[in-house]
C-alpha cells in the first residue's frame, strides 16, 4: 500500500543515450580530409626515389591514409545507423544511397591513390554533414 | 499542487540524481533559475521527458546540460528547450533512503 502510495508515476530520462548521444560529422571529415592530404604527398614523392628515407614516407603515407579511410568508414556507419532517423529519411530521400556511396568511397580510398576518389570522397561526407546540421536547425 | 512522483533513468545527471532514484518534481514557479535540475519534454521526442540542469535562462528559454558533460545529450545537441516545454523544478530526492534530501542548486 506504502510502496504504491510512493512508487512514482513517470520516468524521465537524465540521458545518455548508451553509446553516448554525442554524434557529430566533423571526425568523418577530418579524416577524408587526412586521405585526401595522403594521396597529395604520396603524389608528389620523387618516384624514381630508391632510397629508404623516400621508402619510408611513402610506406607511412600509404598506412595514414588507409587507416583514415577505414576511420571515416567507421564514423559514417555510426551516423548511418545510430543517428539518422526514418523521419530523417522521409526529409532527405536520398539518405541512404549518399551514404552506401560515401562508404564506397571510403573503401576505393583505402584501395588507391587517387585524387579524384579522394575529392569524391569530402564531397561525399560533405553531403552528409550537411544533412546532419540541417536536421539539428 | 501536488509535486510528481518521477523515476530516474539515465546517467548523465550523476551524481546529483543516480538511476533508480525517485525524485519529487514541482510545477514551475515563475521562470526556472541557473543550476535548478528542471524535468524538460525533449524536443526530439516529444513523448519523452528528460532530467537535466539550467545552465543558462536565455529570452526564448533554457538552455540545459547535463551533469556528465560527456555522458549526455542535451542543449549541446538541441538547443535551448522553450519555457513552455519545462515541466516542472526536481526538488527533492525521496528514495532510496540513503540518498533521501533536498537536490541542490549547483
Amino acid at each position: 500500500m506504502l510502496a504504491r502510495l510512493l512508487k512514482p508515476t513517470t520516468v524521465a530520462y537524465a540521458h545518455c543515450d548508451i553509446p553516448c548521444g554525442i554524434y557529430d560529422p566533423t571526425p568523418a571529415k577530418i579524416a577524408a580530409d587526412t586521405v585526401a592530404k595522403m594521396v597529395e604527398k604520396i603524389n608528389a614523392l620523387d618516384k624514381s626515389a630508391t632510397d629508404f628515407t623516400t621508402r619510408g614516407n611513402f610506406v607511412r603515407m600509404v598506412v595514414v591514409k588507409e587507416q583514415h579511410a577505414e576511420i571515416c568508414k567507421k564514423e559514417l556507419q555510426v551516423l548511418w545507423s545510430d543517428y539518422f532517423k526514418p523521419e530523417h529519411l522521409e526529409k532527405f530521400p536520398k539518405l541512404h544511397d549518399t551514404f552506401w556511396k560515401a562508404l564506397k568511397l571510403a573503401s576505393k580510398n583505402k584501395q588507391s591513390v587517387d585524387a579524384q576518389a579522394a575529392a569524391d570522397l569530402q564531397a561525399a561526407v560533405k553531403e552528409i554533414s550537411d544533412m546532419f546540421w540541417a536536421t539539428k536547425k | 499542487m501536488r509535486p510528481w512522483r518521477v523515476a530516474v533513468r539515465g546517467h548523465s545527471m550523476e551524481p546529483a540524481l543516480r538511476e533508480g532514484d525517485w525524485v519529487l518534481v514541482f510545477p514551475p514557479r515563475g521562470r526556472p533559475r541557473p543550476g535548478d535540475v528542471v524535468l524538460v519534454r525533449d524536443p526530439q521526442e516529444r513523448a519523452r521527458l528528460l532530467l537535466k540542469r539550467v545552465a543558462e535562462v536565455r529570452s526564448d528559454g533554457v538552455f540545459v546540460l547535463g551533469d556528465r558533460r560527456d555522458h549526455s545529450r542535451d542543449s549541446r545537441a538541441f538547443d535551448a528547450i522553450p519555457f513552455v516545454d519545462v515541466v516542472g523544478r526536481a526538488a527533492f530526492r525521496y528514495a532510496p533512503l540513503r540518498r533521501f534530501g533536498p537536490i541542490g542548486r549547483a
